[in-house]
């Protein structure tokens, strides 16, 4: 806290244009007495991400500063799929368009600068964001919530050129589509494997719970069909519940094959659609390469990563390379919290209070965290695991934690579904107003 | 520029204002804080999708609801651990902030 401190004392005189412009083009008034009388502008923040990290971070800081402080929200994308909930659509349980948002609210109400563009450059001795389009936007405080990329060359044959024919769809939108298209395309008995990412990856119980919608939907259209787990972990995310809960619900369709098999040791054939796990040659109908992950590339540009993650103070989430840079959700390397659109919403609220305190003298107050992560086994099947978290010196530390139940009857696990369903309208009102 | 010292100043009195305020009714302020951990699944419009609305409750219900999870009363475990780390003020402090809201 001391550090970033003292760089705040420091008078900021670059791009004053660019911030009055800001402040202009999102219509917000410029009520901020205490600061303008120090001649030094409305403090600014730029976030980079406009996911569940980036979103709640633009919006908390926006909304409790009053117009304190700008916020300019920097996210490519002008209709945001949420990657949570898009199994569920793969499923057959929700529309695409229902987990489609935009960010108008949060420019119209909130007084945000939303701009859709890429930032492909951060300096961080200038403190400025240089963007694809051209602008430079200079920042008092930088949040990255840039999520993740894949790591080039994680399963040979694979790259983002062959994503048309094998599809990741773990960034949601156009690839959620494609790869419910190729599922329904099946032929009668055909195969649908998926590669499964190593840790840490985005959403632990992500790519079980789409084995889950796959087979769903699988059972349905084409019950003869067989689904291919290629997974180079030993264990995963709520293993006993989903293994049980397949079991019960598609008996016999499912065979995962582990490190144990050669899992570790895959070889993808994007023209021939063929896996080659450790030898073993298959033909396969539908292939979801779900490769290992690292934080998005605007973080390895700013130079704040240590390997392919960002390390974060657990207090604020500000970089352990730079107090005036925050980095939140998926890219951070923060300890024990899971890489989930809650935890990212979660770690947001304290990074914004942490922010508003540094640059506006607002009350701060201790961080605390919490996660919890739904996943759908079958309709009405819901299960879900939770965990509070505290700030230590080290890192994000649990506190507590727990998971449903193996025997749990029928209604509970319905309610829990419903709880999901909840959740969603919650978490997207937290992020997009 | 003398305006380093000077916020330090500014946030120690802030801040000792705001512990005296905690303990006699809700600190609001603190309560907008706690909320945001609420407000991942609670509707702050207070509609229901699936997660009961947690605003429009008198402060007293409000306060007994979370003291029930706290003491395994009411059966939720997400809600058991949250409300379980909740100290009496920081209750006080959600109370005051959610019954304040429109």
């Amino acid at each position: 806290m001391s550090a970033t401190g003292k760089r705040r004392q420091r008078p900021s005189t670059l791009g004053r244009r660019g911030f009055l412009a800001a402040g202009v083009a999102a219509g917000a008034s410029l009520t901020a007495p205490h600061v303008l009388a120090q001649g030094h502008g409305r403090p600014r923040v730029v976030v980079i991400g406009g996911g569940a990290g980036g979103a709640t971070a633009a919006r908390y800081i926006a909304r409790d500063s009053k117009g304190e402080i700008a916020v300019t929200l920097v996210e490519p994308s002008r209709a945001y799929f949420t990657c949570f909930f898009s199994n569920l659509y793969i499923g057959g349980f929700t529309g695409l368009e229902d987990i489609a948002h935009t960010y108008g609210t949060l420019a119209a109400k909130y007084g945000i600068n939303v701009v859709h563009d890429w930032a492909i450059a951060v300096d961080r001795d200038a403190r400025a964001v240089t963007l694809a389009g051209g602008a430079v936007l200079p920042y008092d405080k930088l949040i990255l919530s840039p999520g993740i990329d894949f790591v080039e060359d994680a399963v040979p044959g694979w790259s983002v050129a062959a994503q048309n024919a094998m599809p990741h769809a773990y960034k949601a939108g156009s690839q959620s589509e494609l790869l419910k298209a190729q599922v329904m395309a099946m032929p009668a008995g055909g195969t649908f494997a998926m590669v499964a990412p190593p840790n840490p990856f985005r959403c632990p119980p992500g790519p079980y719970e789409r084995i889950s919608m796959v087979a769903h939907v699988l059972r349905q259209v084409n019950p003869t069909a067989r689904i291919l787990l290629i997974d180079p972990k030993e264990t995963y995310s709520k293993q006993t519940l989903f293994e049980l809960g397949w079991e019960q619900h598609y008996p016999g369709m499912i065979e995962r094959i582990g490190p144990d098999f050669g899992a570790d040791k895959l070889r993808v054939d994007p023209v021939a659609m063929t896996v080659d796990i450790d030898g073993m040659v298959e033909k396969v109908d539908v292939c979801n390469v779900i490769p290992a992950q690292q934080a998005g590339r605007i973080a390895h540009l700013a130079g704040v990563t240590d390997g392919r993650w960002a390390p974060v103070n657990a207090a604020d989430l500000s970089s352990k390379m730079d107090p005036d840079v925050h980095v939140l959700g998926d890219a951070a390397a923060q300890g024990d919290m899971p890489k989930s659109a809650f935890a990212a919403n979660s770690q947001a609220k304290v990074c914004a209070m942490a922010v508003r305190g540094a640059l506006t003298g607002s009350r701060m107050f201790p961080a605390r965290f919490a996660n919890t992560c739904w996943s759908l086994i079958a309709p009405e099947d819901g299960i879900k695991v939770g965990g509070i978290y505290a700030a230590t010196p080290d890192k994000i530390a649990t506190v507590g934690g727990s998971i449903s139940d193996t025997g749990e009857d029928r209604a509970t696990r319905k309610a829990t579904y419903e709880e999901s369903v909840g959740w969603y309208a919650g978490i997207t009102a937290d992020m997009f107003g | 520029m003398a305006r380093g010292p000077l916020m330090i100043l500014c946030l120690a009195a802030i801040l000792a204002a705001g512990f005296s305020r905690v303990g006699a009714a809700g600190d609001v302020e603190l309560g907008q804080y706690l909320a945001g951990e609420c407000l991942g699944c609670h509707m702050a419009d207070g509609s229901d999708h699936g997660i009961p609305s947690i605003i429009r409750l008198s402060e007293a219900d409000f306060v007994m609801a979370l003291n029930a999870y706290r003491d395994g009363l009411r059966a939720h475990r997400v809600m058991q651990m949250i409300a379980g780390r909740l100290s009496e003020s920081e209750i006080a402090a959600l109370a005051a902030y959610f019954g304040g809201l429109e």
